[in-house]
């Protein structure tokens, strides 16, 4: 085996082994933080796109447009005001909505949330554009006190087709929640995984929501050891917390319906894609300072690659002088040190996009189980080849001043006798 | 027709911003096999001489010509090239390169020379089995200090060299060592058939010689003027 430029890099490299993994580190790190801050950006917002469905318009009385999405499509909590069954069907026939799902949230099971609704809610409401909802095993339910399990719901609680279950009233953790042991759901039916925050709630009839608010409102006045049904509801329990509507390809009719919805003062109006779209525009400018401080610490990156070879070069100067004697050129030294610094912004580069796709995926994890979006933080493989190359001429650039050190090292002084 | 392997003529080194001339050499040729020993008092120039010689540093007037090519006049990469091919090197202090292993060590030296790659390994060992190194694979810094010296001279024949520059091989070594070491560079290069200068002020080597030169006239330039300005070539 024969010696070669790469040998004598490599072991250059070796023989400074804390101040190289120092330095790729910091390589790494950059490269990392620019990598997540571009593939988040974009998966973030198709993220969010994807999991308001075909649902154009949100209608609630949240305090907001945003607070309405958040927490009527992504379970971010409970919404606080409720629609009256009578207000969703004034609604319903004073504009001309393909389709409208009505939709009850406040109630759970351990972790996750439980969506009172209609069938409509699987035969119109698309969790995804384009992609209906699909059941993995059993059947949509037909009746009260049945319940459709969401494909993570599922997984993490280990809930099955037949499987029996109690209800809390209130979110997970909120003061006031309660469990209502009395009344027994069975699980009908296990939806496939839609990589929306859909996939983590559990879905039940309205009524069956409607009959557990009852029950707490009888015990108050008849107390304990009492049964509720259907038959024991009023317009009190009759509630909602949200509408989803669809005025279908008429796009004229929804900014006419739009428009009059916002007139009216009693409710909050939300299209949904556009709401994100406003989220992120205000995100962006956050963006856009994370953009310029990931480039700061590129800069830095590439001038902790610069100390370090520079630093190195005071130790190497008598390595030079030996290679000059047995016949290397000034340039071929350039060259070693040069690609000595490519190297390390190659390793870096790449460490750096292992480390954006680890981090990426803990923050899409946390994303899912906070927010339940489902965020897949990725390149295309020449996004990723373009960093790893950006990296490597970065430290190329930064490569060149101690390689011009090299290439001016006085042989005759470095190889003059210490002492 | 008999060539030199080493041809001088009006050779003057002048060290910058000194008006007196440091080395001056009017003449003097080495022939192939041949075993020079250059001796003089310290300061005297003997190892900025090779240096010259080397190419390392240019001349202020005069020739150096090494098998017949006036290294001087090669410029740049060629200079590299043609030193890596046509000399060797052993130094007072070794020079090795710390980090590499023991055969690394010799194969950096056949990098730059025009003996096929496939040929490095089998050579490398060779040299360093003949010169009683049998830890191919040690790092240089577990080696004594005379077997790293084998190591710098198994590094200079390397190549075959047709001509091997010794600076001061011995000083750092015993007496003992001294005899065994100078025995294995002049024997390395008689199995090469290279010529061999060697620079030293020991003048109890004499004897172990084709010839000596001393080299006179001692004068003790300040060495950062010298360091100041490009010296190097």
């Amino acid at each position: 085996m024969a010696l070669s430029d790469w040998n004598i890099v490599t072991r250059s490299m070796r023989s400074r082994r804390f101040s190289t993994i120092l330095t790729i580190l910091t390589v790494a790190i950059a490269t990392g933080l620019m990598t997540l801050l571009i593939s988040m950006r974009s998966a973030g917002e198709n993220a969010f796109k994807r999991g308001t469905g075909n649902v154009q318009i949100l209608i609630s009385k949240e305090p907001g447009p945003l607070a309405s999405v958040l927490n009527s499509m992504f379970y971010a909590q409970a919404p606080g005001n409720s629609i009256s069954w009578d207000q969703y069907q004034s609604l319903q026939s004073q504009y001309p909505f393909a389709w409208t799902v009505p939709t009850l949230l406040g109630d759970s099971y351990r972790a996750a949330p439980v969506m009172g609704t209609t069938i409509a809610f699987f035969e119109s409401f698309n969790p995804a554009t384009n992609q209906p909802w699909e059941l993995e095993s059993g059947s949509y339910f037909a009746r009260p006190f049945e319940v459709v399990v969401g494909s993570r719901a599922s997984r993490e609680n280990n809930l099955k087709i037949g499987d029996s279950i109690s209800l809390t009233h209130g979110a997970p953790k909120t003061q006031g929640a309660h469990n209502h042991n009395e009344f027994s759901f069975t699980v009908v039916g296990v939806l496939r995984p839609t990589s929306t925050a859909h996939d983590r709630a559990i879905f039940t009839m309205l009524e069956s929501s409607w009959i557990l608010h009852a029950h707490d409102r009888r015990e108050e006045v008849l107390g304990h050891d009492i049964q509720t049904g259907i038959e024991d509801l009023n317009d009190e329990d009759r509630k909602i917390t949200a509408i989803y509507a669809s005025i279908g390809d008429r796009k004229a009719a929804l900014v006419q319906v739009l428009s009059a919805l916002r007139s009216d003062p009693n409710w909050t109006v939300a299209n949904p894609a556009d709401t994100i779209g406003s989220l992120f525009t205000i995100v962006s400018n956050i963006d856009q300072v994370l953009f310029a401080m990931a480039i700061a610490v590129m800069c830095s990156s590439g001038v902790s690659i610069l100390v370090a070879l520079y630093n190195s070069m005071e130790q190497r100067r008598r390595q030079i002088a030996v290679l000059r004697v047995l016949g290397a050129s000034k340039m071929r030294v350039f060259n070693l040190i040069l690609t000595e610094s490519a190297l390390i912004g190659l390793v870096g580069g790449f460490v750096g996009i292992g480390l954006a796709i680890a981090s990426g995926s803990l923050v899409s994890t946390i994303l899912q189980s906070r927010v339940g979006i489902v965020v897949h933080p990725s390149l295309p493989v020449d996004g990723y080849l373009m960093l790893v190359l950006a990296t490597i001429a970065l430290s190329c650039i930064a490569g060149i001043i101690p390689a011009l050190v090299a290439y001016k090292t006085s042989v005759v002084r470095s190889l003059r006798p210490i002492g | 027709m008999h060539q030199t392997v080493l041809d001088i003529n009006d050779l003057l080194y002048r060290y910058p911003r000194q008006s007196d001339p440091s080395i001056t050499l009017r003449s003097l040729q080495v022939n192939p096999d041949e075993q020079l020993m250059i001796s003089g008092q310290s300061g005297s120039g003997k190892s900025t001489l090779l240096h010259l010689i080397a190419g390392l540093m240019d001349p202020t007037q005069g020739q150096i010509r090494i098998n017949g090519v006036d290294i001087h006049a090669l410029r740049g990469s060629k200079r590299d090239r043609f030193r890596g091919r046509h000399i060797g090197m052993v130094f007072q202090t070794h020079q090795l390169l710390h980090g590499f292993s023991v055969i690394e060590n010799v194969l950096a030296a056949l990098m730059f020379s025009d003996i096929p790659r496939g040929a490095h390994n089998a050579r490398a060992i060779s040299l360093l089995e003949s010169l009683g190194i049998s830890t191919p694979k040690a790092r240089i810094d577990e080696l004594s200090m005379g077997q790293q010296q084998r190591v710098a001279i198994a590094r200079a024949v390397a190549c075959s060299p047709s001509l091997v520059l010794a600076d001061e091989p011995t000083a750092a070594l015993d007496p003992e060592f001294a005899s065994i070491a100078m025995d294995l560079l002049q024997g390395a290069c008689r199995s090469i058939g290279a010529a061999l200068i060697c620079v030293t002020h020991d003048h109890s080597l004499r004897e172990r010689f084709d010839r000596s030169e001393y080299l006179g006239s001692p004068i003790h330039p300040p060495i950062e003027p010298l360091l100041e300005r490009g010296e190097d070539a």
